[in-house]
C-alpha cells in the first residue's frame, strides 16, 4: 500500500510538472533556437550585451552595425581599431578567458571560435554561449552561414544578405580567374621558419574556395602544416607563391620579404614574374571568416590575379 | 692516428651522402661528367654545400662544448642544455627580439652569448655554494635552473604573444641554412680549435681546483676561458639553427668511454663523432618524411634521451 500511494504520489507530481510546462508553451514559442557549432543555446530575447572571444564574429557584428561589449586582449586589424586599446572591456585572451571580468559583465551572449572553443563549457555556464567554430574544409560556406546566422539572431538578415551577396559576386569573379593563374603554394613564415599548407589545411580554402591550383606536392593538411625548405619551394617551382607572415600578423616587424629574398627563391617562375603576394596577415591568421576580412581577402587575391 | 684517418674519410663520406640527399635532384654523376645543369649546380652551392658545413661545425662545436663542460662542471652528466646554458641563451634571443629585432646576426649572437655566460656562471657558482652528495645531483641542478630561466622566457613571449617564434628556434633545425645565413658558425669553429689548443688544461681542471693549483695551473682562468667558449659556440648554434639537444652528452661519454679523458687526445675524436651523429640526424630527418623536413633537434631528441637512459641505467663503471 505504501508503495502505491507513492506512485500516486509522483505521478501527481510528474502531472503538475507537465501542466506548468504546457502554460510556459507560448513563451518558449517565442525562443530564438541557434544552432552551432557544440550544439543548440536558445534565446528568450534578442541579445543586447554581447562579448565575442572570436574577432571573426567581431568583424561580422562590427559590419551589421551591432556592438560589442566587450573582446580578448591581442592585435586587431585597423577597422576594428574602436576595439583596441582600453575603450571597451578586455575579457581575457583568446586561449585564457577571463572568468571574473565574463561573469562581471552580465552578458547576454558570448561567442567562442576556433582558438576559444575549448572553453565553450566553462563559458556556457556563465551566459549563453554560441561556438561559430568554422571547418576549414568547408571554410566559405560555413563562414557564410555564420554571417547570415548572426544577422537573423540580431534582427539584421538584409545587410547580411547584402553583404553576403556581395561576397559570393566577387568570389565567383575571383574563381573564373583563378582557375588560370597556374600553380600555388602557400606557406606561413614564424621567427625564421616556413611551413607549407595544402588543399584540407588550416588555410586549404585558398585551394578549395578561390580555386587556385595547388603545386604538386602541396599536400600538407592540418593545422600547423608542414615545415618546408627553400629547395622545395624551388622544386615545386609555384606559379604563385602566397605568403602568410605570422609575425606581422600579431603586430610585430614581419620578416618574411627578408627571408625569401634569396637566390633560390629568385629562380622560381613565382618570383620571376612578380608573383609572390603577401596575404593581408590579420586577414588570414587573426580574423578568418568574418565578413569584412573575407571581402578583403576575395579583393587583395583577385587585384593580384588581375595584375599578372 | 691511422684510425684518426679512417674516421675522418667516413665522415668525409657521410658529409657526402649529405650533400645529395634533398628535395631537389642533385645527382654526383651528373656533376662529375659536367652535365648538370646551372639551376643544380646553383642549388648545391647556395644551399647543399652550406647546410653540410652548418652541420659540421655545429655538430663537432656542441659536442666540444659539451666536454669542456663536463670537465669544468666535473660531471659526465651536463652539457649546454642541462646546465641552463642554452635556456640562457634563449632568454637573450627573446630579448634582442624584443628590444632591437632588426640587430645584425653577428650582434644577436653576441647578446645570446653574454646571457649564456652569465647562466653557466650561475650554474657552476650554485654548483659550488651546494654540496653534492650524489653524481645525479648535478644535471638536477642544471636542468631546475634551465627550467627556471625558460619559465622567465616563457612568461615575456606569452605576453608578448612570441610563443610560436620562440618555438621556431628552441628546436634546432637546418633547413633555412643558405650561403649567408649560416657563417656565424665559423666563430664556433675557431673556438673549437682554441679548445684544442689548451686542450691540456682542461684536462688538468677536469682533476679539480686544488689539483690544477698544484700543478701551477691557474684554475679561475682557465675555468674563464672555458665558459666563453662554451658559452659563444652554445650561442652560435642556438642563433643559426636552435637548440641541437644531447649531442654534447652522448658523444661525449662515448668517445670517453673508448679512450679516456685526455682531452688532447680525445678532442678530435668527439668533434668528428658529433659531426657524423648530426649529420646522421639531419639526413635521417629530410628523409622519411620527403619533400617536408624533420628537425634535426628531434631526431636527436628521441635518440638522446634513449642513450642518457641507458648511461643512467647501465652499471656504474667508469661514469663519473
Amino acid at each position: 500500500m505504501p508503495v502505491f500511494s507513492r506512485r500516486v504520489a509522483v505521478t501527481t507530481f510528474l502531472a503538475g510538472v507537465a501542466s506548468l510546462m504546457v502554460l510556459a508553451g507560448p513563451a518558449d514559442a517565442a525562443d530564438i533556437t541557434f544552432r552551432h557549432a557544440s550544439g543548440e543555446t536558445t534565446f528568450s530575447k534578442q541579445p543586447v550585451k554581447v562579448l565575442t572571444f572570436d574577432i571573426a564574429t567581431l568583424d561580422t557584428l562590427t559590419a551589421l552595425g551591432v556592438d560589442v561589449a566587450g573582446v580578448p586582449k591581442g592585435h586587431k586589424p585597423d577597422y576594428l581599431s574602436k576595439y583596441d586599446g582600453g575603450n571597451v572591456l578586455t575579457i581575457g585572451t583568446v586561449f585564457e578567458p577571463d572568468y571574473e571580468a565574463v561573469a562581471a559583465a552580465h552578458p547576454d551572449l558570448i561567442v567562442v571560435a576556433g582558438r576559444s572553443r575549448a572553453k565553450y563549457a566553462d563559458l556556457a555556464k556563465i551566459a549563453p554561449t554560441i561556438d561559430m567554430t568554422v571547418n576549414s574544409e568547408k571554410f566559405l560556406s560555413e563562414a557564410e552561414e555564420n554571417v547570415r546566422k548572426l544577422g537573423t539572431l540580431f534582427g539584421k538578415q538584409d545587410q547580411a544578405e547584402a553583404l553576403i551577396a556581395k561576397l559570393n559576386a566577387s568570389t565567383a569573379e575571383l574563381k573564373q580567374k583563378s582557375a588560370h593563374a597556374g600553380k600555388s603554394m602557400l606557406i606561413l613564415t614564424t621567427g625564421g621558419k616556413m611551413s607549407s599548407f595544402g588543399p584540407g589545411s588550416r588555410f586549404g580554402m585558398l585551394f578549395s574556395d578561390y580555386g587556385f591550383q595547388p603545386a604538386e606536392s602541396t599536400g600538407a593538411k592540418g593545422m600547423h602544416g608542414n615545415p618546408a625548405s627553400y629547395e622545395y619551394i624551388l622544386k615545386e617551382n609555384p606559379d604563385w607563391l602566397f605568403v602568410i607572415d605570422r609575425d606581422a600578423a600579431i603586430g610585430r616587424e614581419g620578416a618574411a620579404k627578408k627571408m625569401l629574398d634569396n637566390e633560390l627563391v629568385a629562380q622560381t617562375t613565382a618570383a620571376k614574374a612578380g608573383h609572390i603576394v603577401y596575404l593581408d596577415p590579420t586577414s588570414w591568421y587573426v580574423v578568418g571568416g568574418g565578413i569584412t576580412a573575407m571581402q578583403k581577402t576575395v579583393d587583395q587575391l583577385t587585384a593580384a590575379v588581375d595584375k599578372k | 692516428m691511422k684510425y684518426l684517418i679512417s674516421a675522418s674519410l667516413l665522415i668525409i663520406c657521410l658529409a657526402a651522402v649529405s650533400l645529395f640527399v634533398g628535395v631537389s635532384d642533385v645527382s654526383l654523376a651528373r656533376i662529375i661528367d659536367g652535365t648538370a645543369d646551372q639551376r643544380q649546380i646553383m642549388v648545391l652551392a647556395v644551399s647543399r654545400i652550406p647546410r653540410t658545413i652548418a652541420l659540421l661545425l655545429a655538430g663537432s662545436g656542441m659536442a666540444i662544448a659539451g666536454t669542456i663542460l663536463q670537465m669544468l662542471a666535473r660531471n659526465r652528466f651536463v652539457e649546454p642544455s642541462t646546465t641552463g646554458t642554452v635556456e640562457s641563451a634563449g632568454l637573450g634571443m627573446l630579448v634582442v627580439l624584443l628590444v632591437a629585432p632588426d640587430l645584425p646576426v653577428m650582434a644577436k649572437m653576441l647578446v645570446a652569448a653574454v646571457f649564456a655566460l652569465a647562466g653557466t656562471g650561475l650554474f657552476l657558482a650554485v654548483l659550488r655554494a651546494m654540496p653534492l652528495r650524489s653524481i645525479l645531483m648535478v644535471p638536477l641542478v642544471g636542468i631546475m635552473l634551465g627550467g627556471m630561466i625558460s619559465a622567465v622566457t616563457t612568461f615575456f613571449a606569452y605576453r608578448f604573444d612570441l610563443l610560436q617564434s620562440m618555438g621556431a628556434w628552441a628546436n634546432g633545425d637546418f633547413s633555412a641554412v643558405l650561403r649567408g645565413r649560416y657563417e656565424t658558425l665559423w666563430v664556433a669553429f675557431a673556438l673549437t680549435i682554441a679548445a684544442y689548443i689548451a686542450a691540456d688544461r682542461f684536462t688538468v681542471a677536469g682533476m679539480g681546483e686544488e689539483f690544477s693549483t698544484n700543478l701551477g695551473l691557474n684554475y679561475q682562468r682557465i675555468m674563464a676561458i672555458g665558459l666563453v667558449i662554451v658559452s659563444m659556440v652554445t650561442a652560435s648554434v642556438v642563433v643559426t639553427a636552435g637548440v641541437v639537444p644531447f649531442l654534447g652528452l652522448i658523444v661525449p661519454n662515448l668517445v670517453s668511454m673508448a679512450m679516456g679523458d685526455n682531452l688532447r687526445r680525445s678532442l678530435p675524436w668527439i668533434g668528428l663523432c658529433g659531426a657524423g651523429l648530426i649529420l646522421v640526424c639531419d639526413i635521417i630527418g629530410r628523409t622519411i618524411n620527403a619533400p617536408f623536413e624533420i628537425p634535426v633537434g628531434t631526431v636527436l631528441g628521441v635518440i638522446g634521451s634513449l642513450f642518457f637512459l641507458y648511461l643512467l641505467l647501465r652499471r656504474p663503471s667508469r661514469v663519473a
